[in-house]
């Protein structure tokens, strides 16, 4: 127990914990659209992820012509680069997410198949594009450039707000209001919903589910590219089995804020980033996942459905 | 067309085993187990000489992973396959098994016969301990909670002294041998014998469940929870007990195993295992016996049998995975009829 | 009836491709005079870039072997372990059971190690390990020895650590130590036994910390780092995880000494850490093979094994296969033969250095462990550490 970090780090703590728990939102919107319409786990996001970044380090070094050892540029150049590798690796990441849709649900779901037979051919999925891109890369990690200087924009009480830092704060925001926009205002985002309510009455409303069901793969996509993305900025590397760590945590977060809706991911993945930084800096790095976990299985014990979640139907294996 | 892909081949079975009259049973069943007990000598023996693993010793792949695997499939099965309930974190119990021999061996000289029983004891324990507060929830909420209880065991494992962080607990003693029957290294066969016993009492037992209360009610609670409940099943109790079953079975498989390879380290007891695991009995055809046992013998087998494909072999299996649940979602010998016609729902 | 063809079809492919094999497997043992090598390691998997980064270096030696010297010629084979002790339990004794393999290069985790023991044990197949550095593989002591059989080319934890703690230390006024460990069989071990006690007698140690190997986030470690003052951060791990740490140590404002040990010290590191790497402190036993190599030899290993820069321990692997070249060139070619000659001969580390086995299976002049910097994005050999 070391309780003088918190004293001396509080600041820089929350701030870091924010950061990075809104990446793990982003990730765990994955999850859980999915699992609204679905009921199902989609364990292949985490490679969804993985792609993600590579798209990122793909546009970085062979589009751009970055690498990393260049010098970070500035202005407009920063933003329009920026920009790119932030939709191409979102529409990459949407691609994958449809393609597994296509690959392990489709046809299973066409059959009426049993929803633990969906999670494994998911889990083939996961293997087949982890060892895919494992043998592209030669099992070795990547490194991205560093596009811009991480400099400071201002410091509270020894939190330093830098660039990257405030980026990857208020990029998930702005995406989850335009998301939750969607969701509740427009016709195809209403439709989600019908579908995740009763996908029985919404066939009788007239609803495409399968359509329905493309489309949260490719929202889930989006935002899932959207963090990879962010990711790449932050950390600067990638390897082909990054993705494993950050689906355990997308879904523990989607699980502890409830999943199955928006703001159950947003402040599920929040609280997650901020535990694990509290935990690792007050327990000790090694105990952080026992951590998570024991809170987990404390908030569920209190809040069956999550910390926001709504009475989810039931569901059987 | 969609006759021919969804092909029950355990109806099929059914019936023809239905047909058979007490005798014909038992000699069918002894040429079963005969057949299994010859297993270790295919590899020599000319015609099934293609079952043979190049690179790894066929032998030793008998015990861990096909063996193993099929026990805990057996196991696992209880618990997804009987009663309904998603466990992600199934190796738990098996590295409880495990260590426990590894601990009570190093430190206090008892041998794999004596620990044995403890081994099963303690993971029952921790079965009771996850179970209870994890029972009461549904689904996949289950899920994530089995998930993190097989991490946390590893991480204990490998952040306290006693299980010798890392690097694990060497020097575990292999069993002492009785009437003449060696268990070591040279005699691997015999840990196979040993692992083919216990998968007999693991499936006579599940049988007896089957056909009794137990087995009712968990096939009560895997249709529909809320009536089961609501028919006076009391559904915590029943589930916790396949829970703690399916605990014990692993922690045995996890004794043993620790007494085969003599060294284990927390970094056998991953997640991916538990996954495997999962996938074996999916892959089989969930809840039948026949099926469990055939899809854990070839996902743990064809890894094996590929291994010359060093780089491949992996994204091999995942495609296998892909091809096979898409081409029969119920598994390779999905369970009875009778069984499913309420699955249809629920999707 | 179209679909019950595909999906016969994709059986029959499967079938196929599962045995398909095996008539290729056993049929290659047409050669006269020919010898096998096992290289055991993780080729797939997690871990498949350690072992990916190890076999150019023995399919190099092998290569120049078998381009001079056409009397006994040397195949090698692949056992992959996956770097885990379970499938290692596996295929030890399968490959101890291929009476054509007379030698093991490998293995390259520790873990692993400790699993194949009991099989090449009793086969009496010698091992050659360009990687296991775990101190109990050698102890006479530890029931996980591997007496007679281990034998590695790189020096052990127990000698790297000190040695790493003190160059790390140099020119640091009453150093304040934080010491972080990946959790795995390779970093643990080499700060807890290694660098602590050395660490404890040096200075003091304001904090320590374990980061589970494949985390990417180490802010709460730099926010530690940080509030401890200290002004020497120790990482005990790969080059993949050092990477982030140390540049968001930097990033987060810390101002001192960065170290690693040789999990480190590859040619790719300082790509990877960018900016962060200038001036951090490495120490190895092993060297970036590319700046042993000249120009034309580097050329030579890109033709022959396709890798471009040379990986962390490629070095190692290839001075383990040298080991078993050179005795084969004497005329070892029985395994009990290939035991007594690597007992007894002397042989050259991938630099030239000249060394022995000791009796437990440590090189024994590799006491002397090389200091490192990194300068301009280049590891330079400093000092002797």
């Amino acid at each position: 127990m070391n309780f003088s970090v918190v004293a001396t780090e509080f600041p820089s703590l929350l701030l870091q914990g924010l950061a990075l728990g809104l990446i793990y939102a982003l990730v765990s919107l994955g999850y859980t659209m999915v699992y609204g319409v679905l009921r199902l786990i989609n364990f292949a996001n985490s490679e969804v992820f993985m792609i993600g970044t590579f798209a990122t380090l793909y546009v970085q070094v062979n589009i751009l012509g970055f690498t990393n050892t260049s010098e970070p540029i500035r202005g407009f150049r920063l933003v329009y680069s920026l920009a790119l590798c932030l939709v191409v690796s979102m529409l990459v990441s949407a691609l994958v997410a449809v393609l597994v849709e296509l690959v392990a649900y489709r046809r299973l779901r066409a059959k009426g198949a049993n929803r633990l037979a969906s999670l494994i051919s998911a889990i083939g999925v996961s293997i087949v594009l982890m060892e895919w891109v494992g043998l592209l890369t030669g099992s070795r990690p990547r490194s991205g450039a560093r596009l811009m200087e991480k400099s400071s924009l201002f410091e509270i009480g020894g939190a330093n707000f830098r660039v990257d830092t405030v980026l990857a704060i208020v990029l998930p925001v702005i995406i989850f209001l335009v998301l939750n926009r969607f969701v509740t205002k427009t016709r195809l985002g209403k439709s989600i919903r019908a579908v995740s309510m009763s996908e029985e009455n919404s066939k009788l409303m007239g609803i495409n589910i399968n359509r329905v069901i493309t489309l949260t793969f490719i929202i889930g996509g989006l935002t899932t590219g959207a963090a990879a993305f962010l990711f790449m900025t932050v950390y600067e590397n990638t390897t082909f089995t990054i993705g494993f760590n950050m689906g355990i945590a997308a879904f523990t977060a989607a699980v502890l804020g409830g999943i199955g809706n928006l703001r159950g991911a947003f402040y599920g993945g929040i609280a997650l980033g901020l535990l694990e930084q509290f935990a690792s800096a007050i327990i000790g790095s090694e105990w952080k996942a026992v951590t998570v976990f024991v809170v987990l299985v404390l908030v569920l014990l209190f809040k069956p459905n999550g910390l926001f979640g709504e009475a989810v139907q039931q569901t059987r294996t | 067309m969609s006759k021919f892909l969804n092909f029950n081949l355990r109806d099929f079975g059914a019936g023809i085993w239905s047909g058979w009259n007490r005798p014909t049973r038992v000699i069918f069943v002894l040429l079963c187990i005969a057949v299994s007990g010859l297993l270790p000598f295919a590899a020599e023996f000319g015609p099934t000489s293609f079952l043979n693993t190049p690179v790894a010793s066929y032998i030793d792949v008998l015990v861990y992973p096909i063996g193993m695997f099929v026990l805990m499939a057996l196991g696992l099965n209880i618990v997804v396959g009987k009663s309904g309930l998603l466990d992600l974190g199934y190796i738990a119990f098996f590295a409880i098994g495990a260590y426990t021999h590894a601990v009570l061996s190093t430190l206090y000289g008892w041998n794999a016969w004596e620990s044995l029983p403890v081994g099963m004891f303690f993971a029952m324990i921790s079965g009771v301990v996850l179970g209870l507060p994890a029972l009461r929830l549904r689904g996949d909420y289950l899920a994530i909670i089995t998930l993190g209880f097989g991490e946390i065991v590893r991480i204990v494992a490998l952040n306290i002294e006693i299980t010798g962080g890392p690097n694990g607990i060497p020097g575990i003693p292999n069993p002492p041998g009785f009437f003449g029957v060696e268990f070591n290294l040279e005699y691997s066969r015999n840990f196979y014998y040993i692992v083919l016993v216990l998968i007999l009492l693991t499936i006579w037992m599940i049988r007896r469940f089957t056909v009794r209360r137990p087995g009712r009610a968990w096939e009560a609670i895997r249709q529909d929870e809320d009536v089961a409940e609501l028919m006076g099943v009391n559904t915590l109790v029943y589930k916790l007990w396949s829970f703690v079953i399916g605990a014990a079975v692993g922690g045995a498989a996890g004794v043993i195993f620790a007494s085969k390879v003599m060294v284990i380290s927390p970094d056998m007891f991953k997640f991916e295992v538990s996954i495997l695991i999962l996938a074996c009995v999916v892959f089989g055809g969930i809840g039948n016996i026949w099926g469990v046992i055939l899809g854990a013998g070839l996902l743990a087998y064809i890894p094996e049998r590929i291994r010359f494909l060093t780089e491949t072999r992996q994204l091999v299996f995942g495609l296998v995975l892909i091809i096979m649940m898409n081409i029969r979602p119920d598994g390779l010998l999905p369970r009875k009829k009778r069984e499913k016609i309420t699955q249809k729902g629920s999707k | 009836m179209n679909k019950k063809i595909v999906s016969g079809f994709a059986i029959a492919a499967a079938a196929t491709l599962a045995f398909g094999a095996v008539a290729t497997a056993p049929a290659n043992a047409a050669a006269k005079t020919e010898v096998t090598l096992a290289f055991q390691g993780p080729l797939s998997g997690p871990y498949a870039g350690l072992g990916k980064d190890q076999r150019p270096g023995a399919e190099y030696a092998i290569a120049l072997y078998n381009a001079k010297n056409p009397k006994v010629k040397v195949v090698m084979i692949d056992a992959d372990t996956e770097c885990s002790g379970t499938k290692a339990a596996t295929v030890a004794p399968g490959v101890a059971a291929n009476k054509k393999v007379i030698g093991v290069i490998g293995t390259s985790c520790s873990g692993e190690a400790r699993n194949s023991f009991p099989a090449y044990k009793s086969a009496g197949l010698t091992m050659v390990a360009p990687s296991a550095s775990a101190v109990d593989l050698t102890n006479p002591k530890a029931k996980s020895n591997g007496f007679p059989v281990f034998h590695r080319v790189l020096v052990n934890d127990a000698i790297q650590g000190p040695a790493l703690a003190r160059w790390a230390a140099k020119g640091v006024t009453a150093p304040k130590y934080f010491l972080i460990d990946d959790q795995s069989t390779y970093g643990e071990p080499l700060i807890k036994t290694g660098v602590t006690p050395t660490a404890k007698k040096l200075g003091t140690i304001v904090g320590t910390d374990s980061v589970a190997q494949g985390t990417t986030d180490f802010s709460s470690v730099v926010s530690k780092v940080k509030s401890s003052g200290a002004t020497v951060v120790i990482y005990g791990g790969y080059d993949a995880d050092a990477a982030p740490l140390f540049k968001q140590l930097r990033d987060g404002g810390y101002k001192g000494v960065l170290a690693g040990g040789d999990g480190v010290l590859t040619s790719e590191f300082p790509g990877f850490a960018g900016a962060a790497a200038a001036d951090v402190r490495l120490t190895a036993g092993s060297t970036p093979f590319d700046t042993i190599l000249t120009k034309d030899e580097l050329a030579n290993f890109t033709k022959i094994t396709g890798v471009k820069t040379p990986g962390l321990y490629s070095d190692t692997a290839f001075a383990a296969t040298n080991v078993f070249l050179q005795c084969i060139t004497e005329g070892a070619t029985t395994r009990p033969a290939i035991q007594r000659c690597v007992n007894n001969g002397t042989f050259a580390q991938a630099n030239g250095d000249k060394f022995k086995f000791n009796r437990y299976g440590d090189p024994t002049v590799a006491g002397a462990v090389g200091g490192y910097i990194v300068k301009g994005g280049k590891i330079e050999f400093s000092a002797v550490a």
